[in-house]
């Protein structure tokens, strides 16, 4: 005779059991994590949370650079002084270099701003800047961003121009209070409005991420540019101040099927090796537009989503 | 020659499978879970940057594979949503990647623990470089342009220190088990 198998628990005894199998723990923080995904990429409503725990994760990052700083300074330390006076030498001969520079752009914008009063056109205001150094690069394969330093009397804000000491290098994205985030010119979709130098036509610059250099977006293959342009700033956005440096153009691809030509340029900011850096304020405000654009298109152009938020 | 040999004792020795360790300490376990977080935020540049290991995932799925009860998939989810939270980037991408590395940790466990190191080390290569690959797909996934082959280097790196990190983990445990 068979015993009634069906009284045999199901399940094993109490002592067993260790909560819900992995799988479906797996699940539920996969379901967790992509409805995290979903919610900061579309609404931006961890903002706050990051903010308050980027500060209180701040001082452990801050005694994760310890090491990097002692290691530095003992090798500043041995430094030789041969290297320092190379150093200062070459220092004091690009100072002296830019200096020529420096007193005949001072002539020109009194220049220019004479002949503006002349037209009746709104004056230059040279913009504000607040000096800041860079902490450490963002650890991102994707992205491309910079931490600098916020001291507590400095007000930066969103969307500021950064600069080095040889041109632009990106966009204040997010301001913490003891350090903000830079977003570099290479990043993924970064659009810098800009001019060449040499022609002063209007192209926009595209970050192109981490692996490609920056491209120049919709330039006919029939427009005068050539190796070796230096791109500006234009300041049509009123996010970045005039006549900053921006990218040299490095390499022309001329399309054989379609109207435009690939440009990759070179930016002049070291993205990944500078120290110091330049904050700047916001340009002075444009003149409104006139009202029949602004019914057809209300954003700037290459004014970045983020930043303006 | 004799001079090259390690003196033959079980405080200089790995364990080998066989060998019964001690059950190691909560506030050990916790410890060098931090200082592993502490490693993955020191500053790097340059090819360093590239290559730089994942010290936390590593630590993380040796305790995975030697203490489940305490670090689990939720565990490691949990882990994951720090290290996002100060990276600062998409919330929610190392969360699910650590998650999945505490999920096969567990599913590969009892497999792993019978291995020699170098061969546990091929382990950890495969289930790091899915890691990676989960977060690559979501960060293509929303908009982010794709990374340079330098990226999966740090998979690499992260599984030479593999044999290093699990004697040195297991050194507490081992001192006092195979000394007494």
């Amino acid at each position: 005779m068979i015993g009634n198998v069906s009284s045999l628990p199901n399940e094993p005894p109490q002592f067993f059991r260790r909560g819900p199998s992995a799988i479906a723990r797996l699940t539920f923080f996969g379901i967790i994590s992509i409805t995290l995904m979903f919610v900061d990429a579309r609404f931006k409503t961890l903002e706050t949370v990051r903010m308050a725990v980027a500060t209180v994760v701040y001082p452990v990052q801050q005694l994760a650079l310890v090491p990097g700083r002692g290691f530095s300074s003992i090798s500043e330390f041995f430094e030789s002084r041969d290297a320092l006076r190379t150093e200062n030498e070459q220092l004091r001969a690009q100072l002296l270099g830019s200096s020529q520079s420096i007193q005949a752009s001072g002539a020109a914008v009194i220049e220019a701003n004479r002949l503006k009063d002349l037209l009746g056109a709104a004056r230059g205001v040279p913009a504000q800047s607040q000096p800041s150094k860079v902490l450490y690069l963002g650890r991102d394969s994707f992205s491309q961003k910079l931490f600098i330093e916020r001291g507590s009397e400095q007000n930066f804000e969103a969307g500021a121009a950064v600069i080095d000491h040889l041109g632009l290098l990106g966009q204040l994205t997010r301001i913490h209070p003891l350090l903000a985030e830079v977003t570099l010119l290479t990043d993924n979709d970064f659009i810098v409005p800009s001019k060449i130098e040499r022609t002063g036509l209007r192209v926009l610059v595209y970050g192109r991420g981490p692996a490609r250099l920056p491209e120049l977006g919709a330039v006919g293959s029939t427009t005068d540019v050539v190796e070796g342009d230096v791109l500006l700033t234009s300041n049509i956005d009123g996010v970045f101040p005039g006549n900053l440096r921006v990218c040299k153009i490095v390499r022309i691809t001329k399309a054989t099927d379609g109207a435009y030509s690939r440009i990759e340029c070179a930016p002049f900011a070291s993205t990944r090796s500078s120290e110091s850096v330049l904050v700047l304020g916001r340009p002075a405000a444009l003149p409104p537009r006139p009202a029949e654009d602004a019914s057809k298109d209300t954003r700037a152009p290459g004014k970045r989503r983020r930043a303006t938020e | 020659m004799g001079l090259l040999r390690f003196p033959e004792s079980p405080l200089m020795r790995v364990a080998r499978p066989e060998d019964i360790l001690l059950p190691p300490k909560l506030w050990f376990v916790v410890l060098t879970l931090s200082f592993a977080f502490v490693a993955n935020l020191l500053p790097f540049s340059g090819m360093a940057l590239a290559v730089r290991p994942d010290f936390f995932a590593l630590v993380l799925l040796y305790w995975a594979i030697h203490q489940p009860r305490w670090i689990g998939v939720g565990a490691a989810w949990a882990c994951g949503l720090l290290t996002d939270v100060v990276e600062a980037n998409l919330f929610g991408q190392h969360a699910l990647a650590y998650a999945i590395l505490g999920f096969a940790a567990e599913f590969f466990r009892l497999r792993v623990q019978r291995f020699p190191l170098w061969q546990q080390a091929l382990y950890v290569l495969v289930l790091l470089l899915v890691a990676q690959l989960v977060v690559m797909v979501l960060r293509l996934m929303s908009g982010a342009a794709p990374p340079s082959f330098a990226f999966f280097l740090s998979s690499l790196t992260s599984v030479l220190l593999w044999p290093a990190l699990s004697a040195f983990l297991q050194w507490p445990q081992r001192v006092r088990s195979l000394t007494d």
